[in-house]
C-alpha cells in the first residue's frame, strides 16, 4: 500500500474524501432516487435479432390492473422525439480523419431510442410499460403482443462485411458503413517488396463488455408548469447527456436538467446517451408523474454499449536485421445495430504502429452494422486492440526468424532524442522515455530470472511462460472543459467543473490541487459536478481527459483568483499589489508583517464597496478551455503465466507494470487505476466474451452465470511502478493514467502465454484464452507433423 | 400480503410484503436503506450481502417472508454511528474502492470471513473467499490487502 501522506498537495497519496459514505452505504447512486408517486417502467426487448414489427397489441397489458400505458414506437414518432444525436465520430481534431475511399459519404441511418419497424439485435426496445410497481410492469409487458416477421441475422464482424451478408440497412448497399484507407499504400508497397522477412496474423479481438457494477437506471421527471424535464442518472458526463436528451426530445437545453450523484463505473460504457435516458423523462411527462426504470444485470448484458470486436489481417515487414520497414493490413470494426460510433477503428488504427519507429504504413479500415448490441468506446478505445496485434506480431516475428524478443523491441523501439515523432498515420508523439519504460519494466518483472523459474515450473509439470508488450495511449476525447472557482468567506471553496468522477476520486484529487494552488485545506473543497443547472459546460470523462483538462482550467482559475486576490489584498493591506505575495493560502507583503487570508480577502471583495467594478461581488474565476493537443501516456507490462498442461488451465504467477503519467497528482489513485486497467484487459485476454449465437443471434452470455467476469482468485497481486516524464504538450507536465493498465494487457497477457506454450510449437492463441482453447492448442500442436510444428 | 417483523441494526422492524419481495427489496424500498445495492439477478456480484442471524448471506436470494424474528445488519448498522468498523476503516486505507457501488458488499462479506476463517487472512484464502463478491474497477488488488489488513485490525480491537 502506498504510503501516508504527508501533506496533501499534489504527489501525495491522499486517502480518499469520497470514501466514507460509499463504505458507510451513505452512496446515492440513481437507482437509490426515489421520488413521490413515481410509477416504474419496464423497457420490453426484441426477443429477435433482426425482425420486422408488424404490429404491437397493448390491449391486454393495458387490461391488467395497475398498468398505466404503453408505448411504442409509433407514439415515440408521433410524439415528435428525435434520433439520439450520436456522433459517429470523434471529437477531437488530434484523430485522424477517415471517409470512404471512394469518395462516397459514410452511412448513418438515424437512430431512435425505441424500434420504430423493424428490431436489429436482440434487446432492443420495442415497447416501454409504465405501471404502479415494477412487478406489475412486468407482468404488462409479458402481455404486450407483438407480432415480428424474423428476419435472417449476421453476427460475426468478417461475415458482416460479405456481400451476401443479411442486410440490416435497405438504404445501404451492404453493411459497411465506412470503408476507409489511411497510410502511404504506394510507399508501403515499396517497402514490402524489398523486406526480407514478412509476418503475418489474422485475429479476432472479440466482444466484450464493460459490466460496471452498477446497473443502470433513471428517474424522470416532468414538469408541466415550467415543461422542464428532470433526469436523475448516472453517466460519464451531465452536460453532453443534457444536451443530447435536449435534443432527442425536441425542446431547448434550458428546458432538461441533468442530476447525478455517485455512479458505479463507467468504463467508456456509461459515455454516450442511453435510449432508456431518453424513455424516461418522456414517459413521465406521458404518465403525468415521475418514471422509474432500473436496469438489471441481464438487461445490461443485451443493451449496455459493448466493447472492442475488431477483425485484423496484419502484415509486418522486417529487413535481414530486425528493423521494422513497414506495417500493413486491414481493420474491420463491428459497430453493431446501429452505425453509432466509428470511434474505436479511428483511435485504434491511427496508432497501429505503437511506439515503433515505422518509415511506412497502410490500412484499410471498415466499420460494419450487425444484429448485435451496439458498440462504443471501451476502456482505452481500440488501442488494445491494435497494441495487442502490434505486439503479437513482433513475438512471431521473433520466433519465426530467430530474433530476440526483447532485442527486436529495443532495435525498433522510439528513442527520446527522436521525439516529438510523427508516426506514419500522422499522429505526433510529445515526449517520453521509452526504453526507460521498457527496460523498469523488465527489470521490474525480473525478466533475467525468468529461466530459472521456467525450469522450476517444469519440473512440477507447469509450463511457464512470460510475455513482454509496450504500448502507447492516445488520449483526446471531447476537447472542451470548464471550471469555476468560488472562495466563499466562510473558509469554504466551491469547484465546479464539467467533467464527473464514476469512481476516479475527483473529490480528492481536484482538492489535492487546490490545496496546491489556493492553500485551501482540502475538507474545504466542495466538489460540483451532477448538476446540469450549476454546471454548464464540460465534456465529462472518458478519453483520459478529466485530470488531463480538468488540471489546466483548475490552476487558471486559481490563478485568476490570485491575480484578483491580491489587487483586493492590496487595497485591504494599503499595499501597492506588486509588493504581495501569495502562499499558503495568504496573501503577504514582502518586507512587512502584515498578511490577509485568502478567506478574508473573500469577504473584502463582498463588502468593500469601493472596488473596481471587475473585483466586486463573490471571489471567483473561470477558465474555459479548448484542448487540441492529443496526449500519449505510454508505459510497458511484464506478464508471467503458469499452464497446467493436462487441463488447460492458467494462472498468472507475476504481472508487472511500468506506466508514465507525467506528473502523479495522487499515485495512490493512480496505482489503483492501473490495478483495475490491468484486470480488464486482462480478463479480455483470460475470459470475457459476448457470445452471439451466428445463427439465431441470440447474446449467450447475458448472466453473470455465463460472461465470465474475473473473481478475485483470477488474478496475483500487480507490480505497478509509475514513472514521470513531463508531458512537453501540458502545461504541468501531465499524462492521462485512467487506461494505460489495459491498453498493453491483451498483448502481454497473450504473448506470456504463448511463450510457455512454444515447446509445444503452438504459434497463436486467440481470445479469449480459456482452458478449453488452451488445452486444444496443445492438442493441436502435438498431432500436427514436425514441419507444421516449425511455424 | 404478509406481516414480517424482524431486527434490522437494532431497530424493531415490520413491514408488509409480498410472498415474492426479497430481503433487499425490504430493505432498499420498504426500509430506505440504500446502502445494500443490487447489481445482479443471479446472486453473482455480492453487492446485496448482508449479515442474517449473524452469517453472511445476499439478500437477493432471501424471501423477506422467510425473515420473521430475524436479526439483519446492513452496512448501515455495522458499526455504531459516528464510528467506522475496523474493515471500513481499511478499505477506506488500503484504497479498496473506486466507484463504490460493490463495497457494502465486500465489507459484509468480508467481516463474515473473518467470522468464518479468523483473523489471519492469507493471500489465497481471501481471493478464494471472494468468489462471491465481484468488482470491475480494482482487480481486486487493493480490497485482498483491505481485508487482510482489517481481520486483522478487529483482532486487535476484539
Amino acid at each position: 500500500m502506498s504510503h501516508a501522506a504527508r501533506s496533501t498537495r499534489i504527489g501525495e497519496p491522499v486517502r480518499r474524501r469520497e470514501d466514507h459514505r460509499l463504505i458507510t452505504g451513505a452512496g446515492r447512486f440513481s437507482d437509490d432516487v426515489t421520488l413521490p408517486g413515481q410509477a416504474y417502467a419496464v423497457m420490453l426487448r426484441s426477443p429477435h435479432a433482426h425482425a420486422r414489427i408488424r404490429a404491437i397489441d397493448s390491449r391486454n397489458a393495458l387490461a391488467l390492473p395497475g398498468v398505466i400505458a404503453v408505448l411504442t414506437g409509433a407514439d415515440l414518432r408521433s410524439d415528435g422525439l428525435k434520433p439520439i444525436p450520436y456522433n459517429p465520430f470523434t471529437l477531437h481534431p488530434a484523430d485522424i480523419r477517415m471517409s470512404n475511399s471512394d469518395g462516397s459519404p459514410p452511412f448513418v441511418a438515424p437512430c431512435y431510442s425505441m424500434a420504430v419497424d423493424r428490431a436489429r439485435y436482440v434487446g432492443e426496445i420495442v415497447a416501454v410499460v409504465i405501471a404502479q410497481t415494477t412487478p406489475i410492469a412486468k407482468d404488462a409487458a409479458e402481455a404486450v403482443d407483438v407480432d415480428y416477421e424474423v428476419l435472417p441475422a449476421v453476427t460475426r464482424t468478417v461475415a458482416a462485411a460479405q456481400p451476401d451478408a443479411p442486410r440490416l440497412w435497405d438504404d445501404a448497399s451492404s453493411n459497411v458503413c465506412l470503408d476507409a484507407d489511411v497510410g502511404a499504400k504506394d510507399a508501403t508497397a515499396a517497402a514490402f517488396a524489398r523486406a526480407a522477412h514478412v509476418v503475418k496474423i489474422e485475429t479476432w479481438i472479440q466482444r466484450v463488455t464493460g459490466v460496471p457494477m452498477e446497473p443502470r437506471a433513471a428517474v424522470g421527471e416532468y414538469d408541466a408548469a415550467t415543461q422542464r424535464y428532470t433526469l436523475h442518472a448516472g453517466s460519464g458526463g451531465a452536460v453532453r447527456l443534457k444536451t443530447d436528451l435536449a435534443k432527442i426530445l425536441g425542446v431547448p437545453a434550458k428546458n432538461v436538467r441533468v442530476l447525478m450523484d455517485d455512479v458505479g463505473g463507467n468504463f467508456g460504457t456509461r459515455g454516450m446517451i442511453y435510449p432508456e435516458f431518453a424513455l424516461v423523462p418522456w414517459a413521465a411527462r406521458r404518465a403525468g408523474r415521475p418514471v422509474k426504470w432500473t436496469c438489471e444485470r441481464h438487461e445490461s448484458f443485451l443493451s449496455d454499449f459493448q466493447g472492442r470486436d475488431l477483425a485484423v489481417t496484419a502484415e509486418l515487414a522486417l529487413d535481414a536485421q530486425g528493423t521494422f520497414l513497414a506495417l500493413r493490413g486491414s481493420n474491420i470494426g463491428n459497430s453493431g445495430g446501429h452505425p453509432g460510433s466509428f470511434t474505436p477503428l479511428q483511435k485504434g488504427v491511427e496508432i497501429m504502429s505503437s511506439l515503433y519507429r515505422m518509415p511506412a504504413a497502410h490500412f484499410r479500415a471498415r466499420s460494419v452494422v450487425s444484429n448485435t448490441a451496439p458498440t462504443r468506446p471501451y476502456r482505452s478505445s481500440g488501442r488494445p486492440e491494435v497494441m495487442y496485434v502490434m505486439e503479437r506480431l513482433i513475438d512471431l516475428a521473433a520466433s519465426e526468424f530467430g530474433f530476440d524478443r526483447v532485442e527486436l523491441r529495443r532495435r525498433n523501439l522510439l528513442k527520446q532524442g527522436e521525439l516529438p515523432y510523427t508516426n506514419p498515420f500522422g499522429m505526433i508523439y510529445d515526449s517520453g522515455d521509452y526504453h526507460d519504460a521498457m527496460e523498469k519494466a523488465l527489470k521490474l518483472g525480473d525478466w533475467a530470472g525468468f529461466p530459472a523459474r521456467r525450469t522450476e515450473a517444469r519440473r512440477r509439470g507447469r509450463r511457464r511462460g512470460i510475455g513482454i508488450a509496450n504500448y502507447v495511449d492516445t488520449a483526446t476525447g471531447a476537447p472542451r472543459e470548464r471550471a469555476e472557482i468560488t472562495v466563499h468567506p466562510d473558509g469554504r471553496v466551491d469547484l465546479v467543473i464539467g467533467t464527473i468522477s464514476n469512481g476516479q476520486g475527483h473529490e480528492t484529487s481536484f482538492a489535492q490541487l487546490v490545496n496546491e494552488w489556493l492553500g485551501v485545506p482540502i475538507d474545504n473543497v466542495r466538489l460540483i459536478t451532477g448538476d446540469t443547472d450549476i454546471v454548464k459546460v464540460g465534456g465529462g470523462t472518458h478519453s483520459g481527459r478529466s485530470m488531463r483538462m480538468g488540471s489546466v482550467v483548475i490552476w487558471n482559475s486559481a490563478r485568476e483568483i490570485i491575480a484578483k486576490g491580491t489587487r483586493i489584498a492590496a487595497r485591504l493591506l494599503e499595499s501597492d499589489p506588486s509588493t504581495l505575495r501569495f502562499e499558503n493560502g495568504r496573501f503577504r507583503v514582502e518586507g512587512a508583517d502584515r498578511s490577509a487570508s485568502l478567506f478574508e480577502v473573500a469577504a473584502a471583495a463582498a463588502q468593500l464597496g469601493d472596488l473596481p467594478e471587475d473585483l466586486r461581488g463573490p471571489l471567483a474565476a473561470f477558465s474555459d478551455e479548448t484542448f487540441n493537443i492529443a496526449s500519449f501516456p505510454y508505459g510497458c507490462h511484464v506478464c508471467e503465466v503458469e499452464i497446467d498442461p493436462e487441463l488447460g488451465t492458467l494462472e498468472i504467477a507475476r504481472y508487472s507494470a511500468v506506466d508514465d503519467v507525467g506528473r502523479a497528482v495522487n499515485p495512490m489513485i493512480i496505482h489503483g487505476q492501473v490495478h483495475g486497467g490491468i484486470a480488464q484487459g486482462v480478463g479480455q485476454a483470460l475470459m470475457e466474451q459476448c457470445y452471439y449465437d451466428p445463427g439465431t443471434g441470440q447474446l449467450l452470455t447475458a448472466s453473470f452465470m455465463d460472461y465470465s467476469m474475473p473473481r478475485a482468485d483470477n488474478f496475483p497481486f500487480f507490480s505497478t511502478e509509475i514513472t514521470e516524464v513531463p508531458c512537453t504538450t501540458h502545461p504541468l507536465g501531465m499524462r492521462p493514467a485512467g487506461e494505460g493498465g489495459t491498453t498493453p494487457a491483451l498483448g502481454v497477457f497473450i504473448n506470456a502465454v504463448v511463450d510457455a506454450l512454444a515447446d509445444y510449437g503452438v504459434r497463436h492463441v486467440e481470445m479469449p484464452a480459456t482452458p478449453e482453447r488452451i488445452w486444444r492448442a496443445i492438442r493441436d500442436a502435438r498431432a500436427a507433423p514436425p514441419a507444421g510444428r516449425a511455424r | 400480503m404478509a406481516t414480517v417483523s424482524l431486527t434490522v441494526n437494532g431497530q424493531r422492524v415490520s413491514a408488509e410484503v409480498e410472498g415474492r419481495t426479497l430481503l433487499v427489496q425490504l430493505l432498499r424500498e420498504h426500509l430506505r436503506l440504500t446502502g445494500t445495492h443490487v447489481g445482479c439477478d443471479t446472486s453473482q456480484c455480492g453487492c446485496c450481502t448482508v449479515h442474517l442471524d449473524g452469517k453472511g448471506v445476499k439478500s437477493c436470494t432471501v424471501l423477506a417472508a422467510s425473515c420473521e424474528g430475524a436479526t439483519v445488519t446492513t452496512i448501515e448498522g455495522l458499526a455504531p454511528e459516528g464510528k467506522l468498523h475496523p474493515m471500513q476503516e481499511a478499505f477506506r486505507e488500503h484504497h479498496a474502492l473506486q466507484c463504490g457501488f460493490c463495497t457494502p458488499g465486500m465489507i459484509m462479506s468480508a467481516v463474515d470471513m473473518v467470522r468464518r476463517k479468523g483473523n489471519d487472512l492469507d493471500e489465497h484464502t481471501v481471493r478464494e473467499q471472494l468468489e462471491g463478491n465481484l468488482c470491475r474497477c480494482t482487480g481486486y488488488h487493493n480490497i485482498v490487502k483491505a481485508i487482510q489488513a482489517g481481520a486483522a485490525a478487529m483482532k486487535r480491537k476484539a
